[in-house]
């Protein structure tokens, strides 16, 4: 069983990138107690599920599905043209988390979660 | 332009959504009428729709001319027909509540109108990624119209609301990334058969099935995953909440019905025994933990949404049993469900404007004085308990014969006991209202409250009781219409 | 039998329900209002009535809302059984109204629009439950009973009554979830709920464990409501509630439909033979008969006159559930008889429970030396309905013991009838002295009665099964004298709002004074219900062929397949 598993190590290391930034990202949201923070750790868990998605697509040898260069093995387009959509998705979201974050530091001047939490339930 | 029906319905709202952001321009006032007018065409035609799929069956449409499993499909049958119909009544209703109680910026109505569209797409969709797109355009324009509250609460509450969204609404990308990686489609029919070649008990679709229905569940708010729930429904204005408590939640337990039958299908829950049971006892633990928190909790509006917690594990249980009973059960309660809950939160609107009050210990003794709300209240409460004849009651009574069917007593057990719960925090609500002292001076809710209330309130809060109790009557249309899509979907 | 579709049975419920928002909408025409109530109680006694002759001749009438829940109905079937209660619930409504209207005034209530509201509402549920042609819709109205109740039990609206109101919901609802449980479990069984003289014949082919459950929970689930023990606690505490509550709903209609249920169980759902067969028989028959004879021995020690009544209730509905179990032919004829003879009897006895409440603010039974004089009729009326609830000939309550015991004889059953004859005697125990104080003490002489405190008997401060008063007579004559402190342990409602200047109970410094025997001790709207109610339970007494309840109870029993009359 060890060959395969370093075979893996070896051909699959997209995927650790992918758990990598999944993991950063899940924690960022968790522990970070600025608001700012949490909203990037947001992007850097989105940006793991986009990096599966295009890895995904990818195959050895394969050619970008242009059909204008002749023929051959064409990684997917599929994945991309849906992360496309999500990349637009996620910009979406992040920008209306950061205008609420803008509108909750003018009024409470912080952006401190825990700060926050004591002023919101005063 | 019969054919065309289920793309028109998502087009329709989000061209009107941008009509009150063009026309601000020159007036500040225009998205009322506008949202008022795309939202009764938009209802006229889920009627039409409704009306199509019961006469003739299955609609489906491929949009732009490309033909699944390669183009998008929208396919709409009894179940998300009923869901369609569902979203226009309710849009219109909430807007007869808006109109006076506001938010009144043409912006507010430009996301009003996003977020019709966003659940009409998600209803209509058949296209896992396509439904990922609507679901985070439900999100987006959810977000953005629980900020609109004038209280800065309510965008610390909106901020909460998305970042746990978009996690869930990511999983679920996460999973249908698996459920790509497994079958190379995303048409819900295609992959309904591409996952059963795969295989079952293969990790890759069974990652995908942990992860799509972890990510929608996050959405549906079952408990522990309900946390932003109480926040954004407690500080939103009362036009949202009413608008958000009755669809969202509700076309997200949808989506998930979708995936259990159109995707994984029946067969992936018996050949899968503990991914049925871990959906079900998720499902049992809402009931129970949702009602203890409603019960603990004291201001009304924060029960209400602990209630939805524990409706949808009700709804969710329904659906997981997967009997064809227990879908209609579950159906019947999800379209009941968002009818009282909605209303239950009108009426707390109405008598929080007309009293003041918005505790359960404010409560007491109001009922004499705002008459017309509280007795819808208390209709809509024990329509929610599940007295007969209320439609409340019929989605119980489906959901808990479809589980002795099923044989899963423990389920029938916290069934049974859900009605007990729900009646512990909704009685000494209702006797509160009838039976106590005020607490309230009069002179003190005028001045403190003091917004008036109008007769489009009052109407939607009485139309909500009315409802409540006449849908039970809708009930075996309903059930007509879900046997002629549900057998195959189940596939008896 | 015959089925004939007709839309009298839905009449029959819904014109009271309709009367709701009249009703409610007459707020300040408190005449015109009664005028309503009254209308329409004479007018759901005369539909119901109209159905009287052709039920005797063998028809029944039918009528469906259409196809409801998968292979289920909601219909209304107005049978000998269901109509035997709707008549007695509808007969007894117009007696309560006038009373009501009496009792009501008397006391200048609050909220007597919601009062008689609610009160229509209630029987328009309760014939809903006689009439149901399935459990399904027996259980619609079931909770529907329960749910338009519950204002009149809070109807104080003081912290006791809320409790109280609480505490109803929790058992009623509770209740009604068992019943829910076991109508899923005999439609899962055999795919129908619709009552069948006889019994299901799916049920008798089905899992014997599975239909034991089934029977379990639907006999738990209206015992709640019949107030078979251990489930037997809100109906004391309800008493709370104004006392025509307590007459009409707390000793007839409510309780009635829990036992009702269980008629309806044991005849209609399982049927006596099944029934035997899968053993069920012996424990009903046993926790009834624990319950009879249990709830008496509670009542002796009740100095409260409403719950010593409440528990001569637990102990007499337990009677009929009694007589149910013992699937015998008379013995069945006896308990439903006893339905119609417990109700004008117990309802006799509230509503002078109730004259005396409003014309001397007297609830203890210890304070009652002597009250002969003041309410002559009264009393008398109360002695001729204590008389027939232990059973002495010429009253009511004698007929359908006679059928029990014999029954129970003939069942086999020694220890029921035992059971039977023993309850009887405490009935005596625990209602004589009563009547005797009243007519031959005086306040300032009498012995004290054998109120019986401690388990064991004695006296002691320990009370359970309700806060027994454990005041001795003599110092709360003396607290009764000095009005200003207020009785803590006061049940019955006196309207908060007057509760510190109003006299406390008993009789007046000066002793009772003395009124005529033509009605000078209360008004006709009170003292008018009460002789109706004692008159009918002599006429049921006298001649039971006569009044009809005894010729429907005899039809329901002889067209039971397998029962021997």
């Amino acid at each position: 069983m060890i060959p395969l598993q370093l075979d893996l190590l070896t051909t699959h290391y997209n995927y650790y990138a992918v758990v990598l930034l999944l993991g950063i990202g899940l924690y960022m949201l968790v522990e970070s107690a600025n608001l700012v923070k949490k909203v990037i750790g947001m992007n850097v868990f989105q940006t793991g599920i986009f990096l599966f998605f295009i890895t995904l697509a990818y195959r050895t040898g394969g050619n970008p599905p242009v059909i204008t260069d002749g023929g051959g093995p064409y990684v997917s387009p599929l994945p991309h043209v849906l992360i496309l959509t999500a990349i637009v998705v996620g910009v979406s979201l992040t920008a209306v988390a950061l205008a609420l974050i803008v509108r909750i530091y003018a009024e409470y001047g912080t952006l401190d979660e825990d700060t926050l939490e004591q002023l919101y339930y005063d | 332009m019969i054919e065309h029906l289920p793309v028109l319905l998502v087009v329709l709202p989000i061209v009107g959504g941008t009509v009150p952001l063009v026309a601000s321009l020159f007036t500040d006032r225009a998205g009322w009428p506008v949202a008022t007018l795309t939202v009764f065409v938009h209802a006229v035609l889920a009627g039409l729709l409704g009306w199509t799929v019961w006469t003739e069956g299955v609609v489906s449409y491929a949009v732009g001319g490309f033909a699944a499993p390669y183009g998008i499909e929208l396919v709409v049958d009894g179940l998300s027909a009923s869901v369609v119909v569902l979203v226009g009544v309710v849009a219109l209703g909430v807007l007869a509540y808006a109109r006076h109680a506001g938010p009144h910026s043409n912006a507010f109505y430009s996301q009003y109108l996003l977020l019709v569209t966003g659940l009409t797409g998600m209803t209509v969709t058949g296209d896992v990624f396509n439904l990922y797109v609507f679901l985070e355009i439900t999100g987006l324009a959810a977000y953005g119209l629980v900020a609109s509250g004038r209280e800065a609460s309510s965008a610390v509450a909106a901020l909460k609301y998305l970042i746990i969204g978009t996690v869930g609404a990511s999983l679920y990308l996460l999973g249908v990334g698996y459920a790509l990686a497994a079958t190379g489609t995303l048409n819900m029919t295609d992959l309904a058969d591409k996952l059963a070649a795969v295989g079952y008990d293969s990790t890759l679709v069974l990652t995908a099935f942990g992860l799509m229905v972890g990510g929608l569940t996050v959405k549906v708010a079952l408990f522990p995953l309900h946390t932003w729930q109480p926040d954004a429904y407690a500080n939103a204005p009362d036009s949202v909440s009413a608008f958000i408590s009755a669809l969202v939640s509700t076309v997200s337990a949808y989506a998930l019905a979708r995936l259990l039958f159109s995707v994984f299908t029946v067969e992936f829950l018996e050949a899968v025994p503990g991914a049925r049971w871990a959906l079900l006892t998720l499902a049992s633990v809402s009931i129970v933990a949702g009602s203890a928190l409603a019960v603990s909790q004291n201001s009304v509006q924060r029960m209400l949404a602990y209630s939805s917690v524990s409706q949808f594990g009700l709804v969710i249980a329904g659906f997981t049993v997967a009997t064809p009973i227990a879908v209609v059960g579950a159906t019947v309660h999800l379209l009941g469900h968002a009818v009282m809950k909605g209303g239950l939160f009108a009426a707390s609107g109405v008598i929080e404007r007309e009293t003041g009050a918005t505790t359960v210990g404010g409560y007491a003794g109001m009922a004499a004085r705002a008459p017309v709300a509280a007795g819808s209240f208390a209709v809509l409460a024990l329509a929610m308990v599940g007295v007969p004849p209320a439609v409340g009651f019929v989605g119980k009574w489906y959901i808990v014969v479809g589980a002795v069917e099923a044989g899963v007593w423990p389920v029938v057990a916290v069934l049974l006991a859900s009605t007990l719960l729900t009646l512990a925090y909704f009685a000494r609500l209702v006797e509160r209202l009838y039976f106590a002292e005020p607490t309230i001076r009069e002179e003190a809710a005028v001045a403190d409250g003091g917004a008036s209330v109008s007769t489009g309130m009052i109407a939607v809060v009485v139309v909500a009781a009315v409802l409540a109790v006449a849908l039970t009557a809708a009930v075996p249309a309903l059930e007509q219409v879900l046997e002629q899509t549900l057998p195959p979907l189940l596939n008896q | 039998m015959t089925d004939v579709a007709s839309i009298r049975p839905l009449l029959a419920v819904l014109v009271s329900a309709v009367a709701i928002p009249i009703i409610l909408s007459l707020k300040g025409r408190p005449n015109v209002r009664e005028g309503v109530t009254l209308t329409v109680a004479a007018a759901k006694f005369a539909i119901v009535a109209s159905m009287v002759p052709g039920v005797l001749s063998g028809t029944v009438y039918v009528f469906s809302f259409g196809q409801f829940a998968t292979g289920i109905q909601l219909a209304l079937r107005a049978d000998p059984l269901g109509l035997l209660f709707a008549a007695l619930a509808s007969l007894l409504w117009i007696v309560t109204s006038f009373y009501s209207i009496g009792y009501m005034r008397g006391l200048d209530e609050h909220a007597q629009t919601r009062y008689f509201a609610s009160f229509a509402a209630s029987l328009a549920s309760a014939v809903g439950v006689a009439f149901s042609a399935n459990l399904l819709t027996l259980f619609v109205f079931y909770e529907l009973l329960t749910v338009s109740t519950y204002p009149l039990v809070t109807h104080d609206e003081t912290d006791e009554a809320r409790a109280a109101g609480r505490k109803y919901l929790a058992y009623t609802f509770g209740g009604g979830v068992a019943v829910l449980g076991g109508t899923v479990l005999v439609f899962f069984l055999t795919g129908t709920t619709a009552f069948t003289p006889g019994g299901i014949e799916a049920l008798a082919t089905a899992d014997p464990t599975l239909a034991r459950a089934a029977f379990a929970l639907l006999a738990a689930g209206f015992g709640v409501k019949a107030a078979l023990m251990p489930v037997h606690s809100w109906l004391p505490d309800a008493m709370v509630a104004p006392t025509p509550v307590s007459g009409l709903l707390h000793a007839v209609a409510v309780v009635k439909s829990g036992v009702f249920g269980i008629a309806r169980l044991v005849l209609d759902v399982y049927g006596t033979d099944l029934m035997s067969d899968l053993g069920v028989d012996l424990p009903l028959a046993a926790v009834a008969a624990f319950t009879l004879l249990t709830a008496s021995v509670i009542a002796l020690r009740q100095d409260n006159l409403k719950r010593r009544l409440a528990y001569s209730t637990i102990s007499q509905l337990s009677y009929i559930v009694l007589g149910l179990a013992l699937l015998e032919g008379q013995a069945l004829v006896g308990g439903l008889l006893h339905i119609p003879a417990h109700a004008f009897m117990k309802l006799t006895l509230f509503f002078c429970a109730g004259a005396i409440h409003v014309e001397t603010h007297t609830d203890d039974i210890s304070d009652m030396a002597g009250i002969g004089t003041r309410m002559p009729l009264t009393m008398a009326a109360f002695a001729v309905a204590s008389a027939g609830m232990a059973g002495i000939p010429l009253v009511a309550g004698f007929v359908s013991k006679w059928y029990l015991v014999i029954g129970a004889l003939e069942g086999g059953g020694l220890v029921f009838a035992a059971a039977l004859l023993v309850s009887g005697v405490l009935n005596i125990a625990y209602f004589w002295p009563i009547v005797y104080q009243a007519y031959f003490e005086s306040p300032e002489s009498h012995d004290e009665k054998p109120l019986v405190e401690a388990v064991l008997g004695g006296r002691s401060v320990r009370a359970d099964g309700g806060d027994a008063e454990t005041v001795d007579p003599e110092t709360e004559e003396a607290a009764a004298d000095d009005d200003e402190v207020p009785d803590p342990q006061h049940i019955d409602h006196l309207g908060k709002h007057r509760e510190d200047v109003e006299h406390h109970g008993g009789p007046p410094a000066s002793g009772w004074d003395q009124r005529n025997w033509r009605g000078a001790e209360s008004t006709w709207f009170m003292l008018g219900p009460i002789l109706t109610a004692a008159t009918l339970s002599l006429l049921l007494g006298i001649v039971p062929r006569g009044v009809v309840f005894l010729r429907i109870v005899e039809t329901i029993v002889g067209s039971l397949p397998g029962v021997v009359l």
